[in-house]
Formats: structure tokens, sequence, C-alpha cells
């Protein structure tokens, strides 16, 4: 399964931009797990998914070459 | 209205009268005359928006100019809304514009948004956020968010339906705020002064596009922006579950916004970076409660001893400073000196205690 990763503002901090292959990733609840596996500090702190440029609101299959967009809150003026 | 001030974007295919008339019957309010706010309000006022009001309580420092440039030098220390207001209704006179030098707080923020059409946040901090998101879907306004983030943008439209989804509002994003220090400011995070004139002058086109009817908003979207690429990245928001939305008025006074103004506190506790834009303020006086034998002993020209053991004697006294700065050793006793003080003056002055006193930010205070 390949996915395309794209992080922004503090989060883009700790995780780049990528392309990963893994196996075992079916389903975007399945990517979060991985994610604050992979990057503990997330479990920290609010985000939000978006699997093909839509926001993620409930579980939702991944499809090979799925782009995932994690997004945290700005609230800088 | 003069046709000729507006030639430009009349005679503009797609755009014309009938899209001028409806800019100059439209009623914005701008919250926050900052970074984003300052260029969305040029250009809204430039554009011929009919009513335009400004809310803010803040007065100009030094450290705003780089970004928030509708002030000059001289207007330091001056209150932002009343130098915005004169510049803009300098530049057009034909519009009106109306000053609300107050922080929007749950008992007013309903009062005032129900006079506009249309809101745009440019705040900067999540209390308000949230604030604004639930009054504009509890009396179903459209709200232009826009916010920064170190070299990036978050730009949105919320609690305005399209053809395809009901109306989303912040929360379908992030149905909580952060913790408090979850995510930094721009106070204590630092920003480039061009980033927030560019988030601020799009929600500006979002917002023109949305009263005249023009091209697609970012209803339902958000798009983030990447200063340092030129890259724009936009997301389609849908309706997601996880949070309370107030319904009733009754139901929005019981929400919890942490709004430190109006907690039961009174006294605002800050940190070393707020206190260096206080020391830049006029009418501040910053007092070290702590008694005269501790150490490190600091500038007396700048912090006024007034020990706990004469703090009694001090109050029975008047002031005229306006903002008033309680410093001990470990913020302990700072907030006991600003309990009582909040009592004695209420509204009347604003009061702040060093969170973690000297201790903490002793780098901030044996800096040479």
């Amino acid at each position: 399964m390949k996915i395309e990763m794209i992080s922004f503002g503090k989060i883009a901090e700790f995780i780049n931009n990528q392309k990963i292959d893994v196996d075992g990733i079916a389903d975007t609840d399945a990517f979060k797990q991985y994610l604050e596996n992979q990057f503990p500090a997330l479990k920290s702190m609010k985000y939000k998914l978006a699997l093909n440029k839509n926001i993620i609101q409930e579980n939702t299959e991944i499809t090979n070459n799925a782009t995932i967009a994690i997004m945290p809150p700005f609230s800088g003026g | 209205m003069s046709a000729e001030r507006y030639n430009r974007q009349i005679i503009l295919k797609g755009f014309g009268e009938e899209a001028q008339q409806q800019l100059l019957r439209a009623k914005v309010l701008v919250i926050g005359a900052g970074g984003l706010g300052c260029p969305a309000l040029q250009y809204l006022a430039a554009a011929g928006i009919g009513h335009i009001g400004i809310v803010d309580d803040d007065t100009i420092s030094l450290s705003n100019l780089h970004r928030q440039i509708l002030f000059s030098t001289a207007d330091i220390g001056k209150l932002k809304v009343e130098v915005a207001a004169k510049r803009l209704q300098e530049m057009n006179t034909q519009i009106g514009i109306i000053r609300h030098p107050i922080r929007l707080q749950k008992n007013n923020i309903l009062d005032i948004l129900s006079r506009y059409d249309y809101i745009l946040d440019g705040t900067d901090n999540f209390e308000s956020r949230y604030l604004i998101n639930d009054a504009c879907a509890l009396l179903n306004k459209p709200l232009i968010f826009a916010a920064v983030s170190g070299f990036e943008g978050q730009l949105a439209i919320f609690n305005a339906p399209d053809h395809l989804t009901p109306s989303t509002n912040y929360r379908d994003l992030f149905p909580i705020a952060p913790d408090k220090g979850e995510v930094a400011n721009c106070a204590e995070n630092g920003v480039l002064g061009v980033l927030p004139g560019i988030l601020g002058t799009m929600a500006a086109a979002e917002t023109i596009k949305l009263i005249a009817g023009i091209g697609q908003p970012l209803t339902n979207k958000i798009l983030s922006y990447n200063l340092l690429t030129q890259e724009q990245y936009t997301i389609n928001i849908s309706h997601g579950g996880g949070y309370t939305l107030p319904k009733t008025v009754d139901e929005f006074l019981n929400m919890d916004y942490q709004d430190t103004s109006e907690g039961p506190q009174g006294y605002i506790e800050i940190d070393a970076s707020e206190l260096v834009k206080l020391q830049q303020q006029e009418s501040t006086i910053l007092i070290d409660v702590r008694e005269r034998h501790e150490v490190p002993v600091l500038d007396k020209q700048i912090f006024t001893q007034v020990p706990m053991s004469e703090f009694g004697a001090f109050m029975s006294k008047e002031f005229y400073q306006k903002h008033v700065v309680l410093i001990c050793q470990h913020g302990i006793r700072s907030v006991a000196a600003a309990e009582a003080m909040q009592e004695k003056y209420g509204d009347a002055k604003k009061i702040y205690s060093l969170k973690g006193g000297i201790v903490k930010w002793r780098d901030h205070f044996l800096r040479p």
C-alpha cells in the first residue's frame, strides 16, 4: 500500500512530506495508529486527517496511492 | 456612491454595478485589527464595503509595526481601532466605519455580531476563535476565518451553506480547543510580517467574493498556504461529530471559553513575552512584590518595589497607570497581590501576574 503524506504547521517540523509503502494499513484508523507509533509527539497534539483532500470524520478505507494530509489548528494573527 | 472611485472593479467583466451595490449594502465586522485585520480592513474599505466594524481592545506597540501596516511609529500607545478607523475613513470617505474598542466576551459578542452580515476573524488566540465560531453558528452569520503559524496560513469560510453541503463550522475541523501552551501564538512564535498580510488580503478577497456572489469562495473548504514554497492545498470540510455547539443563548452563555479576562479570577497570568509587550505599552507599572532583601535585585528604574508587607499601604494611595504587572520570585505572591488589586480596581485597571515568577524567566530578568 503506497500512501503519500503531507503535513502542515508544527507537525511538518517532525513529519516530512513523504511517500510510504506499508502493509496492513487498510483504513484511516489504522493509519492514525501507525502515525502515532512512528511519531509519538502527535499523541499530545490536536490534528485532523484528510484523505484525498476530504476531511476524515469517521473511519474510512484507504486505497493504494492515497494522499493523506495531517493538519493542526492555527490560531496566530 | 461615486462610480468613478470604483470604476476599475465596476468595469471588470463578471463584477459590475450590481456587485458594487452589494458591497455598498454589506455590513462586515473585522475582529482583531492586527496582522490579519489591517490588510483585510484596507482592501474591504477601499473596495467600498458600506459598513465596516472593527473590534480590538489593544493599543499599538513597537513590535506590532512590522505586520500591522495601518499603524505608524507615532501611533505607539494609541488604541488600534481609533487609528485604524481614522486611516480607513481618510482613504474612503464614502463608507461608514464603526469602532468597537472592546474585548469580545460571551456577554457582549452576540449583541455586536448581530449588527453585521459577515464576520472576519483575524484574532490571535484559540479562546477568541472558538467564541467567535460558536457565536456565528448561533446567529447564523457567515464567518471568514484566517490564521497563521510559522510560515503557513489557513483560510476558510464557515457557517455558509453551498449547493452541496450544509454549513460547517470550525468545530467540524477541531472539535475542542488545544490546551493552553499546546500551540504557541505569534507573540511566542514569531511571524514574518508579509504572511498575515497575504492571509488577511486573501480573507478580504473571500469576503468580497461571498458578498458579490462571484467565483468559488472557500465555503466548506480550508486552504493551507505555505509562504516558503508558495504552495496551496485545499481540503473539503464535511460535518463531523463529537462536539457541542450551543443552540440557544442560554447554552452559549454557559459555555467555557477559558477566557481569563472574564473568569472568576479577573486578573491575567502572563509569560515573559507578554511582559515584554506590556513593558512597551504606555501606562504600565511593573511592581516587584518581593521583600527588600530578596535576590536577584531588579532594576529599580523599571520595577517599582512594593513588598507584600507594605502592599496594603500602597493600595491605599492612588496611582495613574492602567496596566499593573505584579512580579515575585515564583508567581505565587504576585497572584495574591493581583487578587487584592482586582478586588479594589475591578475593570478600572488591567491586572497581570507573571506566571512562574522571576525564577522561571531568569534569563529575561538577568539579560544585560
